[in-house]
């Protein structure tokens, strides 16, 4: 990278005293980062030092919080349905291959030229830019008993399902409707990182008589593997924060606990007001599994911005 | 060679059946819900997946003035862009000091503004909220546009760092030598020229604060946002689906006609993200 001091600026101070010239130009620069750095700082940075410090106290939102050491922590960790939705969030986190499959085997059949292509890429996308609010509108009067999916089911031979009232089937359509709505996005991801790869090798591969399959295990896919790595970290945080209006609207974490996962529990108890201090330990938890996860998306985003 | 190519064709074309099917399903819901807004509530219950023969629009009159979706509405409109403005000012500026300019400290809020990136609200959900009653920010609309603003502004910041950085740095040599201050380099030279990531940045922000509804839910309460109030209108409503299927068109056609208008930047700004370029 080359070092041009842009902001030195000696001309327009226009004094032999350069310092002082870049002195006032870097003030400057200051003001110009202060209101992205100040919003981030009071309302992210500082309030997840403050919850840290809550989730040592018994604070109930009135009484002088007094320091209980690791009593949430603990507390948490005996909760039973806290633990549901660390299961739930595992049985969540276990299906992430499809996450990835699903929209890499089909980037890759848009990618050959498959008939239609383009239109197939922008419909796939478009739940994705729905509200998950919308989508979970929708979906809740879709998956009822005398829903649209059941009458589906019943004119293929099965038998109707109630799928958000049954505890043992409502996780897996929260999942499942999930992965309709945003695997498009995942898609343009592999498209774009697609197109990336030499049309050469392709070829040279081709002539030494390399079959479709083949050409896609040994060659496509390794070369796209950073961009896979990409779309995997970036799936499994939406996983962990990104299905708060879908259970919200679909099925409010029930029936029972069934499809409450830790950042819907952290809304149900911040909203009994009466212990911060509980809430802010099951929100430490979910900041521990962001943390290494999000590292790795920095890493990669600061490896692109190239500064 | 040309019996291999003609073999992989027809592979794909029959593969293309299955994808039509899945792309099928992926229209489908909001069809539903079109067609089901269309219908009076008793040919609803009659028929419940046939098209409307005879549609009615009185499901969205209802739904927009009795049903206040009207007032969400404007509450939607006003702080989303409003966030929007506030986000594309704050990151192109951010975005301008730190791919441009030199000054110590530099890499470090760099690193900062990413690392909130994995404080999600859920993460801070209890103290954000506290921050916001002790600013007084809860429960007004300009508390819910710097809430959207803080919350969705790391990866805008990212993108115009990244895009400025690549932009020829002769530009602002020149403009340097021309005396002008940054402001105004900011103004006439780095706004204009980040155009096509501010788009990008302008029209994926929207999605998000359009779409948002824990923030909203967080910050707001006697008043409500389109997102929220379709959220209550599907808990109040349950037996009457055409009224609440209205209320999601409603809700959904704003984003739906960005979508069509706006489809190629949407999708080459989300691989934006991934994929260098």
């Amino acid at each position: 990278m080359t070092e041009t001091v842009i902001a030195k600026d000696s001309k327009s101070a226009a004094t032999p005293r350069r310092k002082s010239g870049g002195h006032n130009a870097e003030r400057l620069a200051y003001l110009f980062v202060l209101p992205a750095l100040a919003l981030v700082v009071v309302f992210r940075i500082i309030p997840l030092i403050w919850g840290l410090g809550y989730s040592f106290t018994d604070y109930d939102g009135m009484s002088q919080p007094r320091f209980v050491g690791f009593d949430n922590y603990i507390g948490i960790a005996h909760d039973p349905v806290f633990l549901d939705s660390l299961v739930n969030m595992l049985i969540l986190l276990a299906t992430l291959p499809i996450w990835i499959g699903l929209p890499l085997v089909l980037a890759i059949l848009i990618h050959q030229g498959v008939p239609g292509g383009k239109i197939f890429r922008a419909v796939y996308f478009f739940p994705a830019v729905l509200s998950s609010v919308i989508v979970g509108a929708i979906f809740n009067v879709l998956l009822r008993y005398d829903g649209s999916f059941n009458l589906f089911l019943k004119a293929m031979g099965f038998s109707a399902v109630d799928w958000l009232g049954n505890s043992s089937t409502a996780l897996f359509s929260l999942i499942a409707v999930q992965l309709w709505s945003t695997f498009g996005m995942s898609l343009l991801i592999f498209i774009a990182g697609l197109s990336t790869v030499s049309s050469e090798m392709l070829e040279a591969a081709k002539l030494d008589g390399a079959k479709l399959l083949q050409m896609w295990w040994h060659i496509v896919i390794p070369s796209i593997r950073p961009i896979i790595e990409f779309a995997a970290v970036v799936t499994t945080i939406g996983m962990l924060t990104s299905m708060f209006g879908l259970i919200y609207v679909l099925t409010a974490g029930g029936p029972g606990t069934s499809t409450i996962l830790p950042e819907f529990l952290i809304w149900l108890e911040q909203g009994k007001m009466n212990r911060p201090g509980y809430a802010s330990a099951i929100s430490m938890v979910l900041f521990l599994m962001m943390a290494g996860l999000a590292a790795i998306q920095i890493r990669i985003m600061s490896r692109n911005a190239d500064i | 060679m040309a019996e291999v190519q003609t073999r992989e064709k027809r592979i794909l074309r029959i593969l293309s059946i299955p994808m039509a099917l899945l792309a099928l399903s992926a229209i489908y819901p909001v069809f539903f819900a079109i067609n089901a807004a269309l219908k009076t509530r008793k040919g609803y219950v009659l028929d419940r997946f046939g098209i409307t023969t005879d549609p009615t629009f009185a499901n969205f009159s209802q739904a927009w003035n009795q049903s206040r979706l009207s007032e969400y509405f404007y509450n939607s409109v006003v702080v989303t862009v409003g966030a929007v403005l506030v986000l594309l000012v704050v990151a192109s500026m951010a975005g301008f000091a730190l791919a441009i300019l030199r000054f110590r400290g530099r890499k470090i809020i760099f690193i900062t503004i990413l690392v909130s990136l994995m404080i999600p609200v859920q993460v801070v959900l209890v103290p954000f909220y506290r921050t916001m009653i002790g600013l007084n920010l809860i429960d007004s609309r300009p508390g819910l546009i710097i809430a959207y603003t803080a919350f969705f502004l790391p990866f805008s910041v990212y993108l115009m760092t990244a895009f400025y950085a690549r932009l020829p740095r002769e530009l602002f040599e020149a403009a340097q030598i021309d005396g002008a201050n940054l402001l105004k380099v900011w103004w006439h030279i780095m706004l204009p020229m980040g155009k096509p990531a501010l788009v990008t940045l302008g029209i994926l922000n929207t999605l998000y604060c359009w779409n948002d509804v824990l923030i909203s839910l967080l910050v707001l309460q006697d008043q409500r946002t389109l997102m929220v109030g379709i959220a209550a209108l599907r808990g109040e409503y349950t037996t009457n689906v055409p009224l609440l299927a209205a209320g999601i068109c409603l809700a959904a056609a704003p984003i739906v006609i960005l979508y069509v208008i706006f489809q190629r930047q949407i999708v080459n700004g989300i691989a934006v993200g991934a994929v260098k370029g």
